[in-house]
């Protein structure tokens, strides 16, 4: 794939190591910035507007819109890159953060400039202290050179970076549940609205941006080639390039940059070379890690574009493009119930339909999975995992509905393969009447 | 207060106005009389969204983005529904709102929400304290589908007998997560000592407080619990909620009058009579809203102690021997018609009106006037002029207002006025705090911004500590436009000013001064005379207030002990036990008569003894710091032979000719009402009233977790000051009194107040009496050294009539020169005002523990 | 033993005091220390972070509880993490998991007895592409097509030799892993 370009990655393409500033700045590094700090705040908002980006957080909202939220009047602001990558199956962000860090700091100066924000935090999920350790040696380059601190590159604008860990919980990877952690709160979710951009709703009370790393690596390109450059890649709705992690049952898995416009089948069978095992096939594909909805890997699928607009076409989502793969020796089954545990093991217990949700469905796939379960179990599943979609108040609890619902919708014989055919029925246990 | 504006919203299909920005789930309830279930959501606290009980669907009005018409279909205004459900908490209600709680979306939502609390909840209300009155029974039975899809072996087993500290048990299973139990200590009293611990259905309500769990308003967190997770000690296992009859009645303990419902059952342990089985907030939000403290709550045992006085004494040679009323009555004829007008009273502030009334009325019919409030604090009078005016809610204080609280604990010595004083400040009202030492109220005021973990945005605070020199607090607050003209002008030109005096460090001389200086800096601002503003004082016990509107006077006082009576009165009160001084003029008194609960020091040297029933024996009023005349109901079976106090004295009058004994304390407040124009010809009929107050606590979600707080008892009537009723007050002259001084080597004694101690009505209270402080005396360490004392010695502390042995304290935050006596600690009666005292060492620290 | 005080901890925490307008946002960076000091998160960090963010320690409590990485109990000197969550398991994850438990001779979430590693499984690490992959005291440990047995016997042993042995070994595992990116 000598021809794609490479973003995020742009190392690969000039085959220089960007760890060092240096090297970083040879090869357009700073450009961004300089152009950012040269514009009006407004200007900067509308280049990313009209590039066509959208958050790589999951969500996919365009970016420029969101930073177009932030109140102008309000005169402290603060801008916060979502490190947390934490859903199964992720693990690009971490390869921008250790092998193109600038890029992500320099993406992060040019949209604290535009909110008019003068600080800006990094949440990394705790296991990557190594990583942040490395950032903040960056910073400290950077701060050398007058590109970060007071009066950066001499424009009069100030901004201080600084790093955060989080301690193991991937709900802090939502972003109001992760400025809960960042004041050193649980990482609980917030009621929305208000909503982070709003005041009363972000970091401290002030107006606040969170985006994701991979997000704001994209920025610095745009802001030197142009809002139409960018645009001019991917597909209709979804400009750009993304990084899509590969893992499961694929030969090469691994982490690869590719424009929206690409396939899956381009991306799983002609660069992660097909099924691992020999004279195995593709069953499955979850391909926005354990949250997204599962699909058939078929040919319908794999000839499908990985963009935002046509994975929703096949009933699922792009998501953070966390491809997790699975060979046709995978009992489906015995992946919802994996999925399920982890969303048990991190709901974060504030509201009543994901705590309970989450903790009732692993006990019921598992006695499932124990072959002690009746087809009524599955149809309660199915209805419990509906009942909890919708009434929580994080996408958490969605997410961990999805596994249940897909799984039954997709997949419905591999669970009624364990559950008695002459349909032992769970007797309904009568609810003693309150106060007797 | 600013008009707020109205915003029409549509619920269920039908419009209603309601004030813009109100809670959605309030709006509701109040305007559209619909009860959306919520578990989470509390009205005196920020919504959560937690439970997701609340769900409705909610829709806009669409208006045309041009022309702001509201765009119509079908003849209908066109709605955008959110795809959805909401949390009803979680809105405000705006213009054009709609929302639907009736359609089968709505059902589903909530009969899902019901059904995930259920799974984990162990279903065991028979054996449940909060059976009968729980909202997650009740919301059950209104929106939870009758079965349960769960399997019962999958349930979580939790513990279930967790103590948080000596008072409040958590039963982990029942918990529904609400965190209702830590914000209510995060948010309203700033001290956020619970929290939830671990995540998702591990998630449990935890402290790491040391000592446990026990603020002075943790009883609370039991009524607000929506489920029974929370108990208390005291009631936990002791009664079925519907066992229980709710008798409206008043804390007897301080000036706030928190209006409670003493829950009682007729109970073998009681002799099968009625006993108080728990003490629960009765709501009157214009005076405790629906909170109580733990000493309002806890100490209620004391109504049934065996200790109690239970027949009336007469002094037979040495020895008090019972005797029955138709010989004590008689005998005590005699002794007053003898006394030929040589009479007098000392009152306390538990003696209710009727019983001051009695009294009053005894002793005009022997021809005296001599009625003396035995109190710590003076200058009370002032209160009848420029108290806070009629209409005053301090829960309505914020934003622009200004409070002052001089010379007290507020903490110690009112809780309630302590919790309303920091609301107040959180909404955003000035708090000044100044005493000579600090205290916890000074700490809040000093903050600049309060952090509620709940909530985003922190709240800046406004306020100000000051220190000054120790018994100056008159001189302070008398020369404050010159020596602070800052703060003067901020209390003075704040849009309403309400000062809460106490008395600490201060003899009746300077009460006094602090009181007339209080008055002035109110005359000088225009305070006076309007609601949320004027003055209020820490008068011990529920009616200090009372004394002054029926005539007992610190002077009074002080003129008895000057040149004490032959016959003596004392009405609840013991001044012996009280002042270690009164022993050498009570000596002169002949003839002591004492109307007590407890055989008490006083009863030692008493002619007479005589039981007077407590407050929840009888009938009867109290006047509450802010003038509220406030019923109270009978509740609990009486103790032996013991009578209430205007009874006895109604029947000693009948005796002496007097009159006919009146036969009810309604008839007595009747007479009382006629003859003092301060009371406005009240009746006991115009203080039971009540309307329907906001929040409304009623309706089948029990809102706030509980039933008792149903006020059925009445709201009380404020009494107007003369301000109020047009007399302009003038300012009078403060006579600062000369600042005690302690002898030579010796160190100023300043008595103290703790909110619990060892005085008769505590100790009963098994409950309370571990948390009371062991006796002590704090000092400074510069005077410590210079004393030889080193912090944990056990020192002898003496002074004039006595002397007490405690441990000291030892720190910077005492002031030089001075020793701290906290009242009613020690064994030995210790000093009642400011007096000199030497401190000396008796044991090393080692040998205390 | 102690935080405050502690000459070695004493620019760290001024540094993380001073990246927040709050003092309490510190409260997760301070606990990391208080674990390293103290080996788990006792109630002494509790206690001394608590007075360092000026919070109640009951609310520093809860932080630790909620947050998987501070350990609420003491752990042996090496705490082994096995990612068992669906993309490891799909490359043999759960059989890794518990062989090692089987050849450390403990159960889930268990001490050996000399002390020395406590091992259990954990959620998602973002090392996906090198399943199955391991954590050792929050080191990634990840090997060129994914950890076996014979790589944690191996960790087992040097680990028991000593620290550095340990070190240098992961360090080696690592950099092959990243010659092999670089070269992709
Ligand atoms: C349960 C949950 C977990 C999430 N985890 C992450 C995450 O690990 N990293 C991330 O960037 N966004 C995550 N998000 C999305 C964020 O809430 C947020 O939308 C995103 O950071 C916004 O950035 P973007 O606009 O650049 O995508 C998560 C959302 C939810 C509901
Ligand atoms: S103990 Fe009660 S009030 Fe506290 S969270 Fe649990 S249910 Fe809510
Ligand atoms: S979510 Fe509204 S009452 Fe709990």
């Amino acid at each position: 794939m000598s021809e794609t370009k490479h973003i995020l990655l742009r190392w690969k393409d000039v085959k220089a190591d960007f760890r060092k500033l240096a090297e970083y700045r040879k090869h357009e590094g700073f450009e961004g910035l300089k152009k950012a700090l040269a514009a009006k705040p407004e200007e900067v908002i509308d280049v990313v507007k009209n590039s066509g980006l959208r958050g790589r957080g999951g969500a996919g909202f365009p970016t420029g819109v969101k930073w177009s939220f932030i109140p102008k009047q309000e005169p402290i602001k603060y801008f916060v890159v979502n490190a947390d990558e934490s859903e199964t199956g992720t693990f690009k962000d971490r390869l921008i953060m250790e092998t193109n860090p600038y890029q992500l700091l320099e993406g992060l100066l040019i949209g604290a400039y535009a909110i008019g924000a003068h600080t800006a935090y990094i949440y990394l999920r705790g296991e990557f202290w190594d990583i942040a350790a490395q950032l903040d040696a960056c910073i400290e380059e950077m701060r050398k050179e007058g590109l970060v601190g007071k009066n950066i590159l001499g424009s009069g604008y100030d901004c201080e970076i600084y790093t955060h860990l989080g301690a193991g919980a991937y709900i802090c990877g939502e972003e109001t549940a992760l400025l809960n952690s960042l004041e050193g709160k649980l990482g609980q979710p917030r009621v929305r609205p208000p909503f982070p951009a709003n005041k009363g709703g972000g970091l401290y009370g002030e107006p606040t941006v969170v985006n994701n790393v991979e997000t704001i690596a994209n920025v610095p390109w745009i802001m030197t080639h142009g809002a139409d450059a960018y645009k001019a890649i991917g597909t209709e709705q979804s400009a750009g390039t993304k990084l899509y992690c590969v893992s499961g049952h694929v030969k090469k898995p691994g982490v690869y940059e590719l424009p929206f416009s690409a396939t899956f089948r381009e991306l799983l069978v002609d660069i992660c070379g097909g099924p691992s095992v020999e004279g195995r096939s593709f069953k499955a594909l979850l391909p926005s890690g354990g949250s997204g909805p599962i699909v058939p890997l078929n040919d319908k699928v794999l000839d499908t574009r990985m963009s935002y607009e046509d994975t929703a076409k096949i009933g699922t989502i792009i998501g953070s493009a966390s491809l997790i793969v699975m060979d046709d020796s995978v009992d489906i089954t015995w992946v919802a119930s994996k999925v399920t545990k982890f969303f048990k093991h991190e709901s974060c217990g504030k509201c009543t339909p994901c705590r309970e949700g989450t903790y009732w469905l692993d006990k019921v796939i598992d006695r499932i999975m124990a072959g002690e379960g009746s087809e009524r179990d599955i149809t309660l599943i199915e209805n419990v995992a509906k009942n909890m979609a919708g009434i929580t108040l994080c996408a958490l609890g969605e997410f961990a509905a999805n596994p249940i619902i897909h799984t039954i919708k997709q997949f419905p014989d591999d669970f009624k393969q364990h559950v008695k055919k002459d349909g032992k029925a769970a007797k309904p246990v009568a609810l003693p009447a309150a106060g007797d | 207060m600013a008009e707020t504006k109205l915003v029409t919203i549509t619920i269920d299909g039908k419009a209603y106005q309601v004030p813009a920005g109100s809670n959605l789930v309030d709006a509701a309830k109040w305007h559209a009389d619909n009860d959306i279930p919520v578990f989470c959501y509390h009205p005196k606290m920020a919504p959560v969204g937690m439970c997701r009980m609340c769900v409705v669907e909610l829709g806009m009005v669409e208006k045309d983005r041009a022309t702001g018409e509201v765009i119509m279909e079908n003849g209908q205004p066109k709605v955008r529904w959110m795809p959805k459900l909401q949390t009803a908490c979680t809105q405000v209600a705006t213009d054009g709102m709609v929302v639907r709680t009736d359609t089968d979306k709505v059902k589903a939502g909530r009969e899902s929400v019901i059904e995930f609390l259920l799974t984990s909840h162990p279903l065991d209300c028979p054996i449940c304290d909060k059976g009968g009155e729980c909202p997650l029974q009740n919301l059950t039975m209104a929106h939870g589908n009758g079965v349960s899809r769960m399997n019962f072996a999958d349930k979580l087993k939790l513990d279930k007998h967790v103590p948080l500290g000596d008072l409040i048990y958590l039963d982990e299973e029942r918990c529904i997560q609400c965190a209702r139990c830590i914000r209510f200590q995060d948010e309203i009293v700033g001290d956020d000592v619970l929290a939830f611990h671990e995540r998702g259905r591990r998630l449990q309500i935890i402290t790491k407080s040391d000592p446990g769990f026990d603020t002075y308003f943790s009883g609370n967190t039991t009524d607000i619990c929506p489920v029974g997770a929370l108990t208390t000690a005291d009631f936990r296992f002791g009664a079925r909620p519907w066992e229980l009859t709710d008798v409206p009645s008043i804390c007897p303990h301080d000036a706030a009058g928190t209006n409670i419902s003493l829950s009682t059952r007729l109970d073998r342990d009681f002799g099968g009579r009625a006993m108080i089985k728990r003490v629960m907030p009765r709501q009157n939000e214009a005076v405790n809203e629906i909170w109580i403290s733990d000493r309002t709550r806890f100490v209620h045992h004391f109504t049934r102690s065996d200790d109690r006085l239970q027949s009336p004494m007469v002094r037979r040679g040495e020895r008090l021997s019972p005797t029955v009323w138709n010989e004590a009555i008689p005998a005590l004829a005699e002794v007053l018609k003898a006394a030929n007008g040589d009479v007098a009273v000392l009152a306390g502030g538990g003696a209710s009106n009727e019983d001051l009334w009695e009294l009053r009325q005894l002793l005009k019919g022997l021809g005296s006037e001599r009625l003396g409030a035995w109190t710590t604090h003076s200058g009370a009078e002032l209160l009848l002029e420029v108290g806070v005016g009629k209409g005053s809610n301090l829960g309505t204080l914020g934003k622009g207002d200004a409070i002052l609280v001089v010379a007290s604990d507020l903490e110690e010595e009112v809780p309630m006025w302590y919790l309303r004083v920091k609301q107040a400040q959180d909404r955003g009202a000035f708090l000044a705090v100044a005493n000579h030492r600090p205290t916890r109220l000074a700490e809040i005021a000093s903050q600049t911004e309060r952090k509620v973990a709940s909530q985003t945005e922190r709240k800046p605070l406004v306020g100000k500590s000051v220190l000054y020199e120790a018994g100056k607090a008159a001189h302070w607050l008398n020369d404050l436009a010159n020596s602070d003209p800052e703060l003067y002008n901020t209390l003075k030109d704040a849009q309403n000013l309400v000062i809460i005096a106490g008395a600490e460090g201060l003899d009746w001389d300077g009460g006094r001064a602090l009181m007339q200086a209080a008055a002035n800096l109110l005359i000088a601002g225009g305070h006076v005379g309007k609601p949320n503003n004027g003055l209020m004082a820490t008068l011990p016990e529920a009616n200090g207030m009372g004394l002054q509107y029926l005539g007992y006077t610190t002077q009074n006082a002080l003129d008895i002990i000057k040149n004490p009576p032959s016959v003596l009165i004392t009405a609840q009160c013991d001044p012996l036990g009280d002042d270690p001084t009164a022993g050498s003029w009570m000596s002169k008194v002949n003839t002591l008569i004492t109307l007590t609960l407890f055989p008490d020091d006083t009863t030692q040297r008493a002619a007479f003894a005589l039981p007077v029933q407590s407050f929840a024996e009888r009938d009867g009023t109290f006047i509450n710091g802010e003038r509220r005349v406030q019923r109270f109901y009978t509740a609990q079976g009486p103790m032996g032979d013991a009578l209430p106090l205007w009874e006895i004295i109604a029947r000693l009058r009948e005796r002496l000719g007097q009159g006919r004994a009146k036969v009810s304390a309604a008839a007595v407040m009747l007479e009382l009402s006629n003859h003092l124009p301060s009371f406005n010809g009240i009746r006991y009929k115009d203080l039971a009233q009540v309307e329907r107050q906001y929040p409304d606590v009623g309706g089948k979600d029990l809102y706030y977790g509980g039933t008792a707080y149903q006020n059925k008892g009445g709201l009380g009537v404020q009494l107007p000051t003369t301000a109020d009723n047009g007399s302009a007050p003038t300012t009078g002259t403060v006579n600062l009194p000369e600042v005690k001084q302690a002898k030579k080597g010796e160190l100023l004694l300043i008595p103290t107040v703790r909110l619990y101690n060892r005085s008769h009505i505590m100790r009963p209270s098994a409950l309370i009496a571990n948390r009371v402080a062991k006796p002590f005396a704090a000092l400074n360490n510069a005077d410590a050294k210079k004393l030889g004392i080193k912090h944990g010695d056990r020192v002898e502390v003496r002074f004039n009539g006595g002397q007490a042995t405690v441990t000291a304290q030892v720190s910077d935050s005492t002031p030089q020169g001075v020793v701290f006596v906290p009242r009613y600690l020690a064994d030995t009666p210790t000093p009642m005002v400011i007096t000199s005292a030497s401190v000396v060492k008796v044991s090393d620290a080692v040998a205390v523990q | 033993m102690a935080i405050i005080g502690n000459k070695k901890y004493q620019e760290r925490i001024n540094e993380h005091l001073a990246k927040y307008p709050d003092k309490r946002s510190a409260v997760m960076p301070l606990l990391y220390i208080a674990q390293e000091e103290y080996g788990w998160v006792n109630d002494e960090g509790i206690a001394e972070v608590a007075q360092l963010c000026d919070m109640d320690a009951t609310q520093v409590k809860s932080i630790a509880g909620f947050y998987t990485m501070y350990s609420e109990k003491p752990k042996g000197k090496y705490w082994l993490q096995v990612c068992t969550d669906l993309a490891c398991a799909l490359r043999g994850a759960d059989e890794l998991h518990h062989e090692l438990l089987h050849e450390l001779g403990i159960e889930e979430g268990g001490t050996t007895e000399d002390g020395m590693f406590t091992a259990e499984h954990v959620m998602c690490l973002a090392g996906c592409d090198r399943a199955p992959m391991l954590q050792c005291n929050f080191h990634f440990v990840e090997a060129v097509g994914g950890l076996t047995m014979a790589h944690l016997r191996e960790l087992i042993a040097a680990a028991r030799q000593d620290d550095k042995t340990l070190q240098k070994l992961i360090a080696k595992w690592r950099d092959e892993v990243n010659k092999q990116v670089q070269q992709s």
